[in-house]
């Protein structure tokens, strides 16, 4: 091989930057563009520092915004080469044309997303604005609660995109700043267990592919249009999830380390819950189990796939509680919350009674503490006592001034 | 659960040193977390960074802490800055000043009857390194008053840790490490 | 492709060239290539034209502007010789008539309908003035 590989120990102490850097400098992508932005910025730092140290056999591309990066990655995924990039909060926005281009062009590219709000005013700190921005753009969305899933999750990112029954693009969320600036140990790959584990890259439909030659981003008008749309939605809903889960069972054979679609902390006999993204449900984790040690029983549900949303995986994880709250980074502007609407979607046509409420937290990197946890999971177990909601069913929590709530 | 804040200024290596700190700290098996409070900071603005250890893995990503200890690694934030907010009645202090203990206790009533500890990390780095960079200091004062680990044990991690600077500067930051540990009262 | 299922073709925004493989695709022409149904090369837009190029080949000095110029491909040259206008992709624009730089123009519009030969009979002669 032309490039050298890196001994690394069985932990190192990285933050989910470097740790994502370091997945993709494994994976050995071809071709990374990207525009730098905080707080995503060291990822595509450490993958230029990797090429330009000759720990890749690659390209790094500079491009004049990000839309030109997520432009020149789709070029390049249809070329037929392994594609990866980051961004964060304005160049996520600014990349969001492009985004449907790669879903609906089928290109498997990994996008690193290290959450951060969206101005004004402006912000460069962690909240999820940027990771909504993107869920309706057919894109798979995996979320990182901390610096090990960042890592663990490229390498399933890429596996699961670059497989020809789906072919769809991914992005791995990360929380800005509490998991890409907060260095943690995270238990490594070997460079050979991490490339072995995504394997060569399998081109299809390939532009360099001479022998074969194809036309890339055609256009249709409503005889086709709406065919191509149907036909990615149905691959989302029903192709990619076990695609997901075999990934997840292969990965925990390589390393040890068990992913789930939707995670389940402590929900088996729980009454209360919380549903969240992020660092968030660690903490929620943390405060859910000192809860049980003060006689209520709270779980924790983290979503690990946004997109395609795990409507049954959620239905069936909620169904035996009696209060849960959905914990929503963003701000909803005028509706209840994404969280709150999709939970709520998945268990209106069942038998459940469990009692829904919906959070609005975190904004612009505002601290969720364990104390807000607390708070809330005292404010769940009251809503059980009560058999009813004692409080509205949205709320600010953590902004200053009078308790906020709606509906 | 161990808890540290750093009081810096941006450009002082409070981030380095918390990380390298946890760098150290992962090595003989514990759990660790090293992180900072951003702003738009430039060089020079009062910043806060963070470390958490212990036996289980660590799940809290609050940023809120009541540490154990408190480090400040520059001399005029100890002044400027709340550095007892959110402490705890353990809570240790290590503070950069030229001062000794008792006349910075004096000059700063909030800090009486707490657990202060003072060292000039920022003439010993000059001295050392030849540039005002007391993070490494700081750690060695830290060993200190800690116990944490054995002198040769932290400075054979460090070398390490620092493998990547000049041998030059790593020779110096050892000297400025084992200084920070004879002098800190 | 208007006889296939919906979920029968392929996926992603993409159309092929050809069915199966091709050899020496650079050193095929055009009309010796296979193309696919889904190649536009087989979508004929010749009814699209009001007026027709009429190329008069006397006055040629193949300097290949209309063949640059042609923003559909449809100038047909060979070893850099001018042979004349692919009439099943030619919408009839008339910017090669535009381009032509000799006197006469050796390219010239007229109606869909027009007899070739007789228009190349009574061909315009040089213009003085220019």
């Amino acid at each position: 091989m032309a490039f050298d590989k890196m001994e690394l120990k069985d932990i190192e102490v990285w933050d989910g930057n470097f740790a994502a850097a370091q997945a993709m400098r494994q994976c050995q992508i071809d071709v990374v563009a990207a525009y730098p932005i905080t707080p995503s910025t060291p990822i595509v730092e450490g993958y230029a520092k990797f090429q330009s140290d000759n720990f890749i056999e690659g390209e790094y591309v500079m491009v004049e915004s990000e839309h030109a990066a997520m432009s020149a990655c789709i070029g390049a995924a249809a070329a037929g080469g392994r594609v990866a990039t980051a961004t964060s909060s304005q160049g996520f926005a600014l990349m969001v044309e492009t985004l449907y281009q790669a879903s609906g062009m089928r290109l498997p590219i990994v996008l690193n997303v290290v959450n951060r709000a969206l101005a004004a005013p402006l912000n460069v700190n962690g909240d999820h604005s940027d990771m909504y921005l993107g869920r309706d753009s057919g894109w798979i969305q995996f979320d990182a609660y901390c610096p090990q899933d960042a890592y663990d999750l490229n390498f399933i990112a890429f596996k699961v995109s670059e497989d020809h029954d789906v072919r769809l693009p991914a992005m791995v969320h990360q929380d800005g700043f509490m998991t890409s600036h907060t260095a943690q140990g995270v238990h490594t790959l070997t460079d050979d267990q991490g490339y072995g584990f995504v394997g060569e890259y399998k081109p299809m439909n390939d532009m360099l592919d001479f022998e074969h030659p194809v036309t890339h981003g055609v256009q249709t008008e409503e005889d086709w249009h709406f065919e191509h749309k149907a036909r990615q939605h149905n691959d989302l809903m029903t192709k990619v999830m076990p695609k997901i889960q075999t990934a997840f069972d292969e990965f925990e054979k390589l390393s040890g380390r068990k992913y789930n679609i939707v995670e389940k902390y402590d929900t088996e006999d729980a009454d209360v819950a919380v549903v969240c993204l992020g660092t968030s449900v660690e903490t929620a984790r943390e405060v859910a189990k000192e809860m049980r040690a003060k006689g209520i029983k709270a779980g924790v549900v983290g979503i690990r796939v946004i997109r395609p949303f795990p409507f049954f995986e959620i239905q069936e994880a909620l169904k035996d509680l009696k209060s849960i709250a959905t914990l929503d980074r963003s701000n909803p502007n005028g509706a209840p919350g994404m969280l709150f609407n999709e939970v709520a979607g998945c268990l209106f046509n069942t038998d459940t009674k469990v009692l829904l409420s919906g959070k609005v937290y975190g904004l612009g990197g505002r601290d969720l503490t364990k104390a807000h946890l607390v708070e809330l999971f005292t404010e769940l177990q009251a809503n059980v006592d009560a058999g009813k909601l004692t409080t509205p069913q949205q709320q600010f929590i953590g902004v200053r001034g009078p308790k906020l709530s709606f509906l | 659960m161990l808890e540290i804040r750093w009081h810096s200024r941006a450009g002082q290596g409070a981030v380095t040193g918390a990380k390298g700190l946890a760098d150290v700290i992962s090595t003989t098996g514990k759990h660790v977390q090293a992180f900072a409070f951003y702003g738009s900071a430039k060089r020079g603005a009062a910043m806060t960074a963070y470390n958490r250890v212990d036996d289980e893995i660590i799940m809290n990503h609050e940023k809120y802490m009541e540490p154990d200890y408190v480090f400040v690694i520059d001399p005029a934030l100890v002044h400027t800055s709340d550095v007892t907010i959110n402490h705890k009645e353990t809570t240790k202090y290590i503070i950069t000043t030229h001062l000794s203990t008792e006349e910075l206790v004096k000059s700063q009533p909030k800090l009486e009857g707490k657990e202060v500890y003072t060292v000039d990390c920022i003439t010993i780095a000059n001295e050392t390194i030849g540039r005002p960079i007391p993070n490494t200091p700081m750690l060695g004062a830290f060993m200190k008053i800690s116990g944490m680990y054995e002198m040769d044990f932290f400075k054979e991690s460090m070398q390490r840790v620092l493998k990547k600077l000049p041998q030059k500067i790593v020779d110096a930051n050892m000297l400025a490490i084992q200084r920070a540990y004879d002098e800190v009262k | 492709m208007a006889n296939k299922g919906w979920d029968e073709f392929e996926i992603g925004a993409m159309l092929r060239t050809f069915d199966g493989s091709i050899d020496d695709i650079a050193g095929t022409a055009q009309e010796d290539r296979s193309y696919s149904e889904s190649s536009s090369y087989r979508a004929s837009v010749a009814d699209w034209r009001l007026e027709k190029p009429v190329f008069n080949k006397d006055y040629c000095i193949d300097c290949q502007f209309c063949w640059i110029y042609c923003p559909d491909v449809s100038i047909i040259a060979r070893d850099k010789k001018m042979i004349g206008v692919d009439m099943d992709h030619c919408k009839g624009c008339g910017i090669c008539v535009e381009v032509c730089p000799t006197n006469p123009k050796s390219l010239l519009m007229f109606t869909e309908q027009a007899d070739e030969e007789s228009e190349i009979a009574s061909w315009p002669s040089k213009d003085e003035e220019k």
